[in-house]
């Protein structure tokens, strides 16, 4: 699409300014575009302009007949409509389509209306949604320091990679963990791609393996399914909290795999502090995949559990 | 439903603020703004009448529960949009079931319309069918775009993608439309 067929898409409510009429004459492109516009609901009697310059006009074929609003059954005076404010939008001309709404029905809109009232009468001042994540950042807080006390009893700290590795891939997990909670639950203007989620987390994944110590202080199958064991169990409630949360807007998959990367990752920090296990296929089998398991459960059970709200 | 409030003289940002301040007049005045063409909306995108009225009144208890997600700056339109669309995905995502899939496989974009035959009823349907046909991405553009009258910039905004990408999908999407609808033009045209 060049810049003119740009304007052109910006014009197609009024009558075009000649020198796009002439790139619109010429342009296959806008003359798709143009036609196509106007098949759903032309311009009526020739009270709205049209578009296309007249020599487009003459080869545009006869469009009256597939109006869709001329077949859709008339309402009463759109009284709304005329309360509504000009809006940024294009201009409705006279016979567009939206005048034609389908059919309303009056009592189930009073309904609606009467139900939505008494929820704002029940609750008139709003959560606001930092609120959300600030909750389940403060839970992540005390499941990791309980947890952390927990299953380090006999000794929290027994990463034996140099510190400076272990508090920097600590970090890296926090701010994972952090950046997950708020791509999660934040409203977002723009959706993020799942690229950029799964990119960040091969990041925190790629440092912790680069991370490890190599050493090997348990049998094998006993370190990792204890592992295993502990990091599910530490990302119950972070889990099961981020649901109800994600449940407060429209379920959107990357924003649930955010929340589930995000609360599984307060498990999988306690486990990078404490674990004395630093071999590669111990990290992979007991800490990076339950994680990643976890994230995937999360985008499971989102997606079947109704939305309270549908905002983004 | 009562006659319009006080409130309805404001712009749409000032009675979302008083609306966010929990006054019931500025909720009152979005909501006979915007509940018809919300409903016309939904009504077009799910091809179903009945079911547009249960998400509008769905999208409009979201407006009240979720007023807390609404940001400063933002546009009510859109986010009002953005809310109705969402509310008519789940819909349709709940809603699936093995038969109502596509030969190939794929999600029907719209159910069947329970409304009684309007006249033009084969008009009606041909049109309906053409958008029908359009994938999800370049239906709904369209359906903001030519039915309800947003520009691009809103919907942009509506549907969370650059101003750019919701016009080449329009424009994909009209495109497709002529193609869809050359045999009946040439059929009125006889």
């Amino acid at each position: 699409m060049t810049p003119e067929c740009e304007r052109v898409m910006d014009c197609l409510d009024g009558p075009l300014p000649p020198d796009l009429a002439a790139h619109a004459a010429g342009c296959e492109d806008c003359r798709a575009l143009l036609e196509g516009f106007h098949a759903l609901a032309p311009p009526v009697g020739g009270r709205a302009p049209s578009p296309m310059g007249s020599h487009l006009r003459e080869a545009a074929p006869r469009q009256e007949a597939l109006l869709l609003h001329e077949a859709a059954p008339r309402h009463d005076a759109p009284l709304l409509h005329e309360a509504a404010p000009s809006h940024e939008g294009p201009p409705l001309q006279e016979g567009a389509p939206r005048s034609d709404a389908p059919p309303i029905n009056e009592a189930k809109l009073e309904e609606t209306r009467r139900k939505s009232l008494t929820e704002l009468a029940a609750a008139p001042l709003p959560t606001p949604w930092w609120r959300d994540v600030l909750v389940l950042l403060v839970t992540y807080l005390v499941v990791g320091a309980v947890g952390l006390a927990v299953v380090g009893r006999h000794g929290m700290l027994l990463n034996s990679a140099p510190s400076y590795v272990v508090a920097g891939v600590a970090l890296l997990i926090v701010a994972g963990v952090g950046g997950g909670a708020l791509l999660g639950l934040a409203p977002g203007r723009r959706r993020w791609p799942l690229g950029v989620v799964a990119l960040g987390a091969g990041g925190v994944a790629l440092a912790q393996l680069a991370g490890r110590s190599g050493v090997e202080a348990r049998p094998f199958l006993t370190g990792t399914l204890g592992c295993l064991g502990t990091e599910v169990v530490l990302s119950v409630v972070p889990l099961a909290l981020a649901l109800v949360l994600l449940c407060r807007s429209a379920y959107q998959p990357v924003r649930a795999l955010a929340a589930g990367l995000s609360s599984a990752g307060v498990g999988m920090l306690v486990l990078h502090v404490h674990c004395p296990d630093g071999a590669a296929d111990h990290l992979m089998l007991g800490h990076l995949l339950p994680w990643m398991a976890l994230a995937g459960v999360a985008v499971f059970i989102r997606s079947r559990l109704p939305s309270r709200t549908f905002a983004p | 439903m009562p006659a319009l409030p006080e409130a309805a003289g404001g712009s749409d940002e000032v009675l979302m603020e008083r609306f966010c301040q929990g006054d019931a007049p500025a909720f009152d005045a979005l909501f006979q703004r915007y509940a018809r063409p919300i409903q016309g909306y939904l009504s077009r995108l799910t091809g179903s009448p009945a079911t547009a009225e249960d998400l509008t009144q769905l999208t409009f208890l979201s407006l009240v529960r979720a007023r807390g997600r609404f940001q400063e700056g933002a546009r009510v339109r859109p986010w009002l949009y953005a809310i109705a669309t969402n509310a008519a995905r789940d819909h349709a995502r709940r809603h699936r079931r093995p038969e109502d899939l596509t030969p190939e496989g794929e999600l029907p974009l719209t159910a069947v319309a329970d409304t009684p035959e309007p006249r033009d009823a084969g008009l009606e349907r041909a049109v309906h069918r053409a958008l029908e046909q359009l994938p999800e991405g370049q239906r709904v553009p369209i359906l903001m775009h030519r039915f309800e009258g947003l520009g691009f910039a809103e919907i942009a905004e509506a549907l969370g993608l650059t101003e750019s990408a919701v016009k080449v999908r329009a424009h994909r999407g009209y495109a497709r439309l002529r193609e869809l609808l050359a045999p009946l033009h040439q059929e009125t045209a006889e």
